[in-house]
């Protein structure tokens, strides 16, 4: 688990903290869609210093973005790779039946690992810099306009909020089942993969009974402290737009702008 | 005003659908403005099911024609949202009723159910958080905190919507001996503050020694009702329920079989002392 790290939030102080979470998560979806308009070299070298400018801004060691990247390398070398060999066109250096290696596949290999790493290295600077929570009041901001076709956004986002707070104690949870039933002689470790399969049952089945429990309890309680759906509800957490979200919004503009300046036809 | 009843129960019962017997077998009772509440009984005896009952979460069964009243509002489909308004629950396990993804979210919980504007909500939240000592933590995740500690947010939740009566539903049963002397200092002071009515379910016998009020359930039914005194002097009575008597009735009954006459009319640790004294002294 902890080697994944998207949704893992470092804390750290830069002024990509300081950001509204709208602002970041908007900014990361135009960033991958500006991305695709980048088709030369220029344009890709554009790309690639502002995603890492973007990088150096979050004040955070190059290692967290490395293990961002990691899980993903094997995905993008393929990608690369297949880019590299099956690309026809342009001067060919070399052939070998459907294999070839020509300009036109070195070039896209390239600009593939370069499309590829930068989207994770933005989408890593925004999960990073900024808490699951304020994530999801930014999705139920994004989710906002869903509200004229009748998408009940306000209980998506307590649906969100309260599935966010449970992760920590769910986790404590099966922990806890866990070493109480190893005290007992269950073993996680061992055995083939239905072996293992089977030892996981032990753990599941208290896992979902206590959820539910838990489900029943907390809604008796958000029912005796007056809940009664989003019916007159107002909102305690609320996010604030400052200059600093007009900085990075105005930084991707910019970057739109050089992209389609520097876009060949 | 200050000596009538702010809860009044008339012939209540219920069964849940599940079972044959009744949870809560015709019960009557009477709780006074101000007063503090113990209702004590064995595991399965009613006690959480009476309070659920009172905010409205349980529906009361038909028959026996039952009424429920809450500061001297009846309880009904059309009037439940206005007595929970008026009731705060604090629940045994601190982990299940916690809401708010930190502890400011979670008292403002109640707030944002009402509809108060954000403006209003700034200023009350920190005052609520503040009175229970839990301000360090304003913004500490729930898996951050201890169970005394989130059962004092539960608290502040529960202050920050200025309720009349606040219950106890075994909230100190699951916290240790420090977490549980703490919470029911807060609850007391809160009491004085603010004017609460405080009812406790608990086993606690300490705890329910604290009322002024003590209601006994067993099998869902009430079976004595009365001072702390007059209750916790049915030892027999207790004992043969299988509940505990305060330490201070223990020690006047081990002293009564070791045959050393007590007069009648102790009716504290303090003066059962002071007797012992003068009895040590005459010897």
């Amino acid at each position: 688990m902890s080697k994944i790290l998207i949704g893992r939030y470092v804390a750290g102080d830069s002024i990509v903290y300081r950001m509204d979470p709208r602002g970041k998560l908007l900014a990361t979806i135009l960033f991958i869609l500006f991305v695709f308009l980048a088709n030369n070299p220029i344009s890709y070298i554009i790309v690639t210093i502002f995603s890492l400018a973007a990088v150096a801004a979050t004040k955070l060691k190059p290692k967290i973005f490395w293990d961002g990247v990691k899980p993903l390398i094997w995905l993008i070398l393929f990608t690369s790779f297949l880019q590299l060999f099956f690309t026809v066109g342009g001067t060919v250096y070399w052939r070998w039946t459907i294999f070839a290696l020509s300009s036109y596949g070195i070039t896209n290999a390239i600009f593939i690992f370069i499309r590829f790493t930068v989207i994770i290295l933005i989408s890593t600077v925004m999960t990073v810099t900024t808490k699951p929570l304020e994530i999801a009041d930014a999705i139920e901001w994004l989710l906002k306009p869903l509200k004229i076709i009748r998408v009940p956004v306000d209980k998506i986002a307590l649906v969100m909020s309260i599935a966010l707070r449970f992760v920590p104690t769910l986790f404590d949870e099966t922990f806890k089942i866990m070493n109480a039933q190893r005290s007992r002689g269950a073993d996680f470790n061992n055995g083939g993969l239905i072996t293992r399969a089977k030892a996981i049952t032990p753990l599941l089945v208290p896992l979902f009974i206590n959820s539910l429990e838990t489900a029943i309890d907390l809604s008796t309680a958000m029912e005796s402290r007056g809940y009664r759906g989003d019916k007159g509800r107002t909102k305690f957490r609320v996010l604030k737009w400052s200059k600093v979200d007009l900085l990075n919004l105005g930084y991707f503009i910019l970057l739109l702008g050089l992209l389609l300046l520097f876009r060949t036809q | 005003m200050a000596t009538d009843n702010i809860i009044k129960i008339k012939n209540v019962s219920f069964s849940y659908p599940e079972s044959d017997a009744p949870a809560i077998d015709n019960i009557s009772f009477n709780v006074k403005r101000g007063s503090w509440t113990s209702i004590i009984g064995h595991n399965g005896s009613g006690k959480s099911t009476i309070i659920r009952l009172i905010n409205g979460l349980l529906v009361p069964d038909e028959n026996g024609n039952p009424s429920i009243e809450v500061d001297g509002i009846k309880l009904t489909d059309d009037t439940v949202w206005e007595v929970r308004n008026r009731v705060g629950i604090v629940f045994q396990n601190p982990d299940n009723q916690f809401v708010g993804t930190t502890v400011a979210d979670d008292v403002a919980f109640g707030l944002e159910n009402r509809g108060i504007p954000h403006s209003e909500m700034v200023k009350i939240v920190p005052e609520a958080i503040k009175a229970v000592g839990m301000s360090e933590y304003t913004n500490a995740e729930p898996a951050n905190l201890s169970g005394g500690q989130k059962q004092r947010v539960a608290i502040a939740g529960i202050l920050a919507i200025k309720p009349k009566i606040i219950v106890l539903d075994e909230a100190t049963s699951m916290l240790d001996p420090e977490g549980r002397n703490q919470i029911l200092s807060i609850v007391k002071n809160m009491k004085e503050k603010y004017d609460l009515t405080v009812i406790s379910i608990t086993h606690d016998i300490d705890e329910a020694n604290m009322a002024d009020q003590v209601l006994v359930m067993n099998d869902g039914k009430l079976i004595t009702q009365g001072s702390t005194k007059t209750v916790f002097s049915q030892v027999s009575l207790l004992k043969n329920i299988g509940l505990d008597v305060p330490f201070f009735e223990q020690i006047k009954e081990k002293l009564q079989q070791n045959a050393i006459k007590l007069p009648d009319n102790l009716d504290s640790e303090k003066e059962l002392i002071n007797y012992l004294c003068q009895l040590n002294s005459k010897m």
